[in-house]
């Protein structure tokens, strides 16, 4: 639970170097990060070596809980989608949430 | 390979430039022989007919393949065709063993063994495959030898020791591919292809398949469906190989005959000295492939000499590769290709990707041999290809894939086998490959091979369709359209009213399939080919005559693929409004077809397969709102029901009907007890029906009540949810309305003791099947005797259908069922304190208030409260539920704390205090259109991946498609449904 921020790198197209999964139009059974196999939410699945995710050390598993202040935990897979890859921003904020650091 | 090579080279030089002139002098006396032999091949083109069967199975696997939405389908297909592909690959095995211990130098008698060794394949696989083996060890080792040029004067002992280690190697591989073809398909094939390269002139032979040369082609069409060209080549070529082989007659007689069996078989030295030289200069050789060009031009105009030639080498190939590829996995073969070209690590692949390389340059750079250089050329050729192989083998980087535009590039070759190899290979390349596909539509590729689809050549529009029936299954609709917008579907039609061959027929019915799950293409599909399709497949495979002979028996419906594929097509089609309804009611023929189709189904109990299934979806479709939209439906609308929608219509019904029915005691058996009024009884069939003067026909078959029999046969017989839920749903479209004849249809249905039989199908373990049926149940309840017999009969069913409360039963109903009974059950307990009380009694109070305050959704709610309000309106029944516990807050959906039950309340009302009529109207146009809907897309969906995607999402897709695919696709299925759906960003 903290927040995150990552900065958008040019490519092409603005990336930010991570794919995610999850939302609440998608069969939660698959997710292989959500505890409970329930979770609708959105989570970090892949992530690009040496991206601009990784460089801002957002990890595979991370649960995805806002973008820019925008809720994450009811939303559907394309809606999350394009909130992350809005073309007129170059910074994303993002809050998440890691197993490890409700732990610790 | 690279040792030997390495070794024998040195030595074998030297050897080799003598080899190389001897091998000139071969290679025109091969082309003599090859005038000669082409008279011979026609009679060889015999006995390949046998093998293009098989091809044509491996055409259907390809057509499976592409298909994956008939999966079903296909899977069937694939069975029966991968016999024939073993059967194939016997033969080829056996005749190259064969042909060698015949040693017949006469081309004709190679023919002759060739068949002969064909029919022995047959009989013993096993033995076939041994030979193969030796074989391919043999071919092996002439290559590496040939290159080597060493093994060439001494003839086949020196190539032995070197093919020795290269023997080892192909042995090991074949070994494996044997062994283990489905283990490692991909693995197995580039063996093959490597195999059989090497066995003949492996070179040669991988130029063949990869390169488009037919025979490179063959083989990789062989796995698309091509190979039954290579296959039927090859066995001409093969009974020339051993005997060119054996009796190194081939020097003395036509030296290419020899050079073709030495390529062919290694084991010849001349072939192997013809090949050293050759392969001595691979580089050189290379633009021998081109020859390989000449081949396949002869292969146009002269399909003898080409054939034999690279039959030799590509046969020995093609023809282990397809039996071990066939025999255990048709798809894989394919997929296995692909995955070896893209696997660079395989050495096979690595060489087949470099002789394919070549092959391109060939054909590109010198367009055409000349046919008279064909038979040189495919000596070059072979040479050449050995030295590819040879090449490939030292992993020459010259050698690649044709990339993809090359391909699309090909399809416009002058030479018709390069057109017809590259269209296959585009069809392999496309087989579950949706980028691909796009690509070649970016790439303009769709329209080039649309315009081979009026190509005179089989072997041409045969690929052009394969491929595009691949192309156009998915659910990227852009291909679909991209086909339609260059005339495809016209194209089509025209192919399939001109061809003959059953192959094609269903690779086009296929493709049609495919293209007719997308909604804006149905209507062009019919407007181009209904008629057609119905003359062309419908009506000649139902067995329905338009004018039968009394001499002849009827007869029985043939569950051809075509006539699936067709029926599929049509299934789609009638699901695209009332027009397109219109259109299929009206076509000649085709009601009565389909229809005798599906009696003969019920006759020879033979109702599961997916033929049936169309069949009964494409019935319920043209039956959906035909009270509304045949033409001189008025005259039989029920003034009655016009004048008082509502809940009139049974009373009336009941006044009105004057007219007993003569089979009433035989309904009554079943359900007599229910019935509580001599008066409920009577039956509707005396109103205003017609008198038949004639039998009825076209579109009037549709609800003619002798339809009523067959429907309810399927519903008892068939164990195909698809076919009973269709069934049902037929007869719920025709008990829907306020004509006669749907009257008549319900009396019908209580007569012929329906009821029942839809009772039980209550408790189905299908949503879709409970669905249609009690939707059914609520459309015949119109009728007040059918309302009586099913509230006494099948309220428990009914209810216990219903969740309880939070929890869900085991079923776990969709919210579309749920309403739908719900539904029902309200029709059923309208108008009836009868019912109602049953109702009371099998315990449902405790179920409905459940839902409608619990439930999450707001149709079942609503229904839920419809249900409760109408049974408090009874006040007889008020007594018997106070005492359970309930009051009124129960039954009023405003009083409730759910604020959706408030929101629904006022509708709630209004339909128990206006007539039910208007309800139950609104129930009828609405459920039925809602079923029609879930209807064709489930249809659809079963006939054609693309439209079942909006039903589900991708992975769930996937996964259907890959369960109904064969075994042999579980690989590549399991690779693509893993993933769920997750988005880079």
């Amino acid at each position: 639970q903290r927040i995150e921020i990552q900065k958008l790198r040019q490519g092409e197209n603005l990336i930010l170097g991570f794919s995610i999964g999850g939302g609440i139009d998608q069969d939660p059974g698959q997710n292989p990060f959500s505890e409970d196999k329930s979770d609708k939410g959105i989570y970090v699945t892949r992530i690009t070596p040496g991206g601009p995710a990784e460089d801002a050390d957002l990890r595979i598993g991370d649960k995805i809980m806002q973008v820019n202040g925008w809720d994450m935990t009811m939303v559907t897979h394309d809606q999350a989608r394009k909130k992350l890859t809005k073309k007129n921003e170059d910074v994303v904020r993002l809050l998440i949430t890691r197993k490890s650091l409700e732990e610790a | 390979m690279e040792d030997y090579d390495v070794r024998s080279a040195a030595s074998i030089l030297a050897s080799v430039k003598e080899q190389e002139e001897r091998f000139e002098q071969l290679t025109r006396a091969l082309e003599e022989e090859r005038r000669n032999v082409t008279l011979q091949l026609e009679r060889a083109n015999l006995p390949p007919n046998p093998a293009i069967s098989q091809p044509l199975a491996w055409q259907q696997v390809v057509m499976q393949e592409q298909s994956p939405g008939n999966a079903t389908s296909l899977a069937m297909m694939q069975e029966p065709q991968e016999p024939q592909e073993v059967v194939e690959e016997t033969v080829t095995i056996e005749e190259d063993p064969g042909t060698p211990t015949s040693h017949v130098s006469v081309v004709t008698s190679d023919d002759g063994t060739t068949r002969r060794t064909e029919t022995k394949d047959m009989s013993t696989n096993v033995k076939v495959t041994k030979m193969v083996k030796t074989v391919t060890t043999r071919t092996v080792r002439q290559v590496p030898l040939g290159p080597d040029g060493l093994p060439l004067p001494e003839g086949s002992s020196p190539l032995s020791s070197y093919t020795d280690s290269i023997d080892r190697r192909y042995m090991k591989n074949g070994g494996e591919r044997f062994i283990t073809p489905q283990a490692t398909s991909t693995l197995t094939r580039a063996y093959n292809n490597s195999y059989n390269d090497s066995y003949v002139e492996t070179p040669e032979s991988q130029y063949i398949r990869h390169y488009g040369l037919h025979d490179g082609y063959a083989d990789l069409t062989d796995n698309y469906g091509s190979l039954s060209r290579g296959v039927n080549f090859r066995p001409p070529r093969y009974p020339y190989m051993p005997n060119s082989y054996r009796p190194e007659n081939s020097y003395t007689l036509p030296i290419r005959k020899d050079d073709y069996g030495h390529v062919a078989q290694p084991q010849v030295p001349m072939g192997s000295s013809t090949v050293d030289l050759n392969r001595s200069q691979p580089e050189r050789f290379q633009p021998e492939p081109y020859g390989l060009e000449d081949d396949r031009r002869s292969l146009g105009p002269e399909e003898e000499e080409p054939y034999e030639l690279e039959p030799d080498y590509s046969t020995a190939n093609r023809r282990i590769l397809p039996g071990t590829n066939r025999g255990r996995t048709h798809r894989e073969p394919l997929r296995d290709v692909h995955r070896v070209r893209g696997y660079p690590d395989d050495p096979i692949e690595a060489e087949l990707i470099d002789e394919r390389h070549p092959y391109i340059h060939g054909m590109y750079s010198a367009p055409l041999a000349q046919p008279e250089r064909g038979s040189m050329a495919s000596l070059d050729r072979m040479a050449g290809r050995r030295s590819p192989s040879i090449d490939s083998i030292r992993k020459d980087p010259r050698w690649r894939d044709p990339d993809l535009p090359e391909v699309i590039a090909m399809l416009g070759h002058p030479i018709d086998p390069v057109k017809s190899n590259a269209a296959a290979y585009l069809q392999h390349l496309c087989y579950e490959n949706d980028k691909i596909k796009k690509d070649v539509r970016q790439l303009k590729g769709i329209p080039v091979l649309v315009s081979l689809l009026d190509h005179p050549k089989s072997e041409v529009h045969r690929k052009a369709c394969g491929a595009l029936r691949n192309i156009s299954y998915g659910k990227d609709n852009e291909n679909k359209v991209a086909i339609k917008n260059c005339d495809g579907i016209p194209a089509l039609i025209r192919l399939l009213r001109k061809t003959n061959d059953m192959e094609v027929r269903e690779l086009i019915t296929g493709t049609l399939w495919n293209l007719s799950s997308y909604e804006p293409l149905k209507m062009v599909i019919i407007n181009h080919g209904l008629q057609t399709m119905t003359n062309e497949v419908i009506i000649p495979h139902s067995g329905w005559e338009h004018e039968p002979n009394e001499d002849s028996k009827p007869r029985d419906a043939e569950w051809t693929t075509v006539f699936k594929n067709t029926s599929g097509c049509l299934r789609n089609v009638s699901s695209d409004g009332a027009e397109a309804r219109r259109r299929l009611r009206e076509c000649d023929g085709l009601v009565d077809a389909l229809l005798h189709a599906l009696q003969s189904a019920v006759g020879k109990k033979d109702m599961d397969n997916k033929s049936v299934e169309n069949c009964v979806c494409i019935m319920r479709n043209l039956s959906y709102h035909v009270h509304k939209e045949v033409p001189g439906a008025e005259r039989f609308q029920d003034p009655s029901a016009l004048q008082a929608p509502g809940s009139a219509g049974p009373q009336r019904k009941k006044k009105d009907d004057a007219g007993c029915f003569g089979g009433k005691k035989a309904k009554e058996e079943w359900f007599n007890q229910g019935r509580k009024n001599g008066e409920n009884d009577k039956n509707y069939d005396t109103l205003d029906l017609p008198k038949r003067t004639e039998p009825s026909k076209g579109f009037e078959l549709l609800y003619q009540p002798e339809v009523v029999r067959l429907y309810l046969s399927l519903l008892t017989e068939s164990q195909n949810y698809n076919t009973l839920e269709a069934a049902a749903g037929a007869l719920q479209n025709l008990s829907a309305g306020q004509w006669t004849w749907s009257n008549y249809i319900r009396a019908t249905v209580r007569k012929e003791k329906g009821l029942p039989i839809l009772v039980e199908l209550l408790r189905s373990d299908s949503d879709k099947v409970v669905r249609a049926v009690a939707i059914a149940l609520r459309n015949l309840s119109i009728d007040r005797r059918n309302k009586d017999l099913i509230g006494s009969y099948a309220m428990r069913d009914l209810v216990s259908n219903l969740p309880s409360g939070q929890q869900r039963p085991a079923k776990n109903l969709e919210e579309d069922t749920v309403v739908a009974i719900l539904n029902t059950i309200h029709e059923i307990v309208t108008d009836s304190s009868e019912n109602a009380r049953s109702l009371i009694q099998a315990q449902a109070i405790e179920k409905l208030v459940a839902i409608n305050r619990t439930s999450q959704s707001a149709r079942e709610t609503k229904a839920a409260s419809h249900v409760l309000q109408t049974v408090w309106s009874y006040k007889e029944l008020r007594n018997a539920l106070t005492k359970d516990g309930w009051n009124k807050s129960h039954f009023q959906p405003t009083v409730t704390a759910t604020p959706k039950a408030t929101k629904n309340g006022k509708p709630g009302y209004d339909d128990t205090t206006l007539p039910l009529m208007e309800k139950n109207q609104d129930g009828y146009s609405t459920i039925d259109q809602r079923d029609k809907d879930c209807k064709y897309k489930t249809d659809d969906g079963s006939a054609d991946l693309t439209e079942r995607e909006p039903l589900k999402n991708d992975t769930n897709r996937k996964h259907y498609i890959r369960s109904n695919r064969p075994a042999v696709s579980l690989v590549d299925a399991c690779d693509v449904k893993p993933q769920p759906v997750d988005s880079w960003v």
